[in-house]
């Protein structure tokens, strides 16, 4: 018996039959993908700046960023932002509001990868030596020009490799944007196992799948990461 | 304006106090640098020679007194109606244009290269075309005798050639007056000779500078006044033979001494 | 703030029932995935013919998202080998599974960074290999990675809200029922989203406190 369902699960000519259907739904991981990696970095920069800002009020409002969306799980915030915060929005604005899925998920995980994405920022920004700072404001310069003329480029480079695991965090993350009918790959097994019934080679197909491409993607970032990193000055 | 003795000199320090919460660093301090002048400041570690230096370009803010570039004062502005106003940080700046500081660790920008170094606040801070930049990183680098490393990066060169990037880029400022804290404290001792030089360069060439140092020889040698700086007053001042070869006061005598054993 | 009152106070023995079942889930999974990382960082590093196996075992668990994974367990396993068979026990395997790669690493890493003279300096005191492991290398090796250790469990704690989707009854289930019982999902899921945020912030800021200490207690510094 065991033998026999080895065989059916590495018959992946089911997950074959429907591979139209399923990468339409993998394009969909990867929209999620982008559009909350650009919400992420912009709010993870932001609440970065707030938190190595010389002024209190604004140190704090970064730090609870931090601590409130980088101790939110995923699927928790998923489900807030979707059921929660239209509803709140539609009591302030007087009008109903409602959020589209793919809205949602931007929403959600752009928010929750922003407080990761925040601290790997700000370890990048500190590791710079407060010397090279100094040098640059007895050079006259102010804090705009240091920020991206001295800072910004070392601590980019040494934030990399973490800002890299981030990234393919949140694309992991994205399996779960099926969870409020986002139709990515998962929510399209989920549908054809439905139809077919046989969760077999489809969720092992879907998983290989992932795993192949979450695995090669890592494999590729850390190199090309650790080779720019290791260029020239160091 | 052609009378020497009425204008003001190029760095005016006055009354100046620092405290870092309890701890008086700075009680009082008063001095005056003319153009074309080297003061150097000695002391014990911890009499607040840097805290004095990093209060007159304004990286540390004084509790009081005050620091005037060339009769301005940095940190405030006397209205023609005697109104006194703070100075925005982004003013401030402007001020620090004319103060050029080289630091104990040198703090090169890593990321860019010497040239990279020097051309970054002319091209960046004063708005200075490319090509005039360059030509002026490159004179100020000839100046330290380093135009050949201009590509190389800082982590490549030995400790006296990146002080001496250093002082290029300090000098690419065109700055009115030079600050050095202990540029060569960081040093081995075989290096130090190469930026002494340099410094000495600078000197003979009449740069007002102000130097920090533990350099007792090079100190007597090209100042023009000395200040013996103790627990945050000025206990001794005045032209180095004196200051280092017959001080009046007790602690600098002992100070001085102390160091030849 | 009557809504609260009706909604999440007098609710609170059905949300703390949930929560009781999060911290045995993730306890179990947390037990679970350090044994297992241990044995597979083990097995990469001293038990050659299997090498390679415990390596991709690693990388695959590292690299499949947690949804994924626990989809896989819960559907496929027990056609496969008839094993788990309840939801719950595909929770923890699923939640156990995804750490136990990351803690493998981790442990390797240890391990590696514990240089040989620690072992030569027991073994010249006539230790056998495996007690200078136990009693030498491995209490290093837990001081030196306490910090990851408490991350990761924060990781198990997010993850397993994903368990309520295969109707496992944690706080995340609960707080569903409740939100489809009311249909009032603003202060439910509020104080959801709120109670989880706490936990994994209070759990984290502990396990730091902790490992500190163990480091400082043992000189590492903070
Ligand atoms: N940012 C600061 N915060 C608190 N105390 C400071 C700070 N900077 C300097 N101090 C204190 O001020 C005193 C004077 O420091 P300063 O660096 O000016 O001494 P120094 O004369 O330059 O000594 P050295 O020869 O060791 O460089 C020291 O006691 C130092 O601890
Ligand atoms: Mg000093």
């Amino acid at each position: 018996m065991f033998s026999q369902n080895l065989r059916e699960m590495l018959d992946l000519a089911l997950f074959w039959e429907y591979r139209q259907i399923l990468l339409a739904g993998l394009a969909f991981n990867f929209y999620v993908f982008a559009v909350s990696a650009v919400v992420a970095v912009s709010l993870g920069f932001l609440a970065a700046l707030g938190r190595v800002n010389p002024l209190r009020p604004l140190r704090w409002l970064g730090a609870i960023h931090v601590e409130t969306f980088r101790n939110a799980p995923d699927y928790v915030m998923l489900v807030w932002v979707h059921f929660v915060l239209p509803l709140l929005l539609s009591q302030m604005l007087g009008q109903r509001i409602t959020f589209a899925p793919f809205v949602s998920a931007v929403i959600a995980l752009g928010l929750v990868y922003s407080g990761y994405l925040a601290e790997t920022f700000r370890t990048g920004i500190q590791a710079v030596p407060k010397g090279q700072i100094e040098a640059a404001r007895a050079c006259g310069m102010g804090g705009a020009l240091i920020m991206r003329r001295i800072i910004l480029p070392q601590a980019v480079r040494m934030m990399l490799p973490e800002a890299m695991n981030n990234f393919v965090s949140l694309f992991k993350a994205t399996t779960i944007v099926s969870l409020i009918t986002v139709p990515d790959l998962m929510y399209r097994v989920s549908m054809v196992t439905q139809q077919e019934m046989r969760p077999l080679p489809l969720y092992t197909g879907a998983a290989i799948t992932y795993f192949l491409l979450i695995w090669g993607v890592a494999a590729l970032a850390r190199a090309g990461s650790e080779r720019w990193r290791r260029k020239i000055w160091a | 304006m052609a009378d020497a003795a009425s204008t003001p000199p190029c760095v005016e320090v006055v009354d100046l106090h620092k405290r870092f919460g309890p701890l008086e660093v700075l009680r009082g301090v008063s001095t005056r640098v003319d153009r074309g002048s080297v003061v150097s400041i000695i002391g014990a570690s911890g009499s607040g020679k840097s805290t004095l230096l990093r209060c007159i370009n304004y990286l540390e803010l004084p509790t009081s007194g005050e620091v005037r570039i060339d009769g301005e004062a940095v940190g405030f502005e006397r209205r023609p109606d005697g109104q006194v106003r703070k100075r925005s940080a982004r003013e401030i700046a402007r001020f620090r244009q004319d103060l050029g500081m080289v630091f104990q660790q040198f703090n090169l920008w890593p990321h860019l290269t010497v040239l990279g170094n020097v051309v970054e606040a002319p091209l960046r801070v004063r708005g200075m075309p490319k090509r005039e930049a360059m030509e002026l990183g490159r004179a100020c680098l000839a100046r330290v005798q380093l135009s050949e490393k201009a590509d190389e990066y800082p982590a490549r060169l030995s400790g006296g050639q990146q002080q001496r990037v250093a002082i290029a880029r300090a000098l690419a400022m065109q700055p009115k007056v030079m600050l050095f804290d202990e540029a060569t404290s960081a040093l081995d001792p075989e290096l130090t000779g190469e930026v002494l030089e340099v410094m000495r360069g600078l000197a003979a060439d009449g740069t007002t500078m102000i130097v920090v140092t533990h350099e007792m020889a090079f100190a007597r040698e090209v100042s023009d006044r000395a200040i013996y700086l103790h627990n945050g007053l000025i206990e001794e001042e005045g032209p180095p033979a004196q200051v280092f070869g017959d001080p009046k006061s007790d602690r600098c005598r002992q100070f001085l001494a102390k160091l030849l054993h | 703030m009557g809504n609260w009152e009706r909604l999440v106070w007098n609710q609170r023995d059905v949300l703390l029932q949930g929560l009781l079942v999060t911290i045995e889930i993730c306890a179990i999974a947390f037990a679970v995935a350090i044994v297992m990382g241990l044995g597979l960082a083990l097995i990469r590093l001293y038990v050659r013919p299997l090498r390679w196996i415990a390596g991709f075992w690693i990388e695959y668990c590292r690299a499949t998202p947690i949804f994924v994974q626990l989809m896989w367990v819960n559907y496929v396993w027990p056609e496969l080998i008839g094993w788990p068979t309840s939801f719950y026990t595909a929770g923890w395997v699923a939640l156990a599974l995804q750490s136990s790669g990351y803690l493998a690493e981790t442990f390797r890493a240890g391990i590696e960074n514990i240089g040989r003279g620690q072992r030569e300096a027991a073994a010249a005191v006539g230790m056998s290999p495996i007690l200078a492991f136990r009693r030498i290398v491995l209490p290093q090796v837990l001081v030196m990675i306490a910090p990851t250790i408490v991350t990761q469990f924060t990781v198990i704690v997010k993850s397993s809200t994903l368990v309520s989707v295969i109707t496992v009854q944690d706080l995340m289930f609960q707080s569903q029922r409740l939100v489809n019982v009311w249909y009032e999902p603003i202060e439910i899921l509020t104080a959801t989203a709120a109670l989880y945020i706490l936990f994994i912030f209070a759990v984290s800021a502990l396990g730091k406190a902790l490992a500190d200490r163990l480091r400082l207690r043992y000189g590492l510094g903070t």
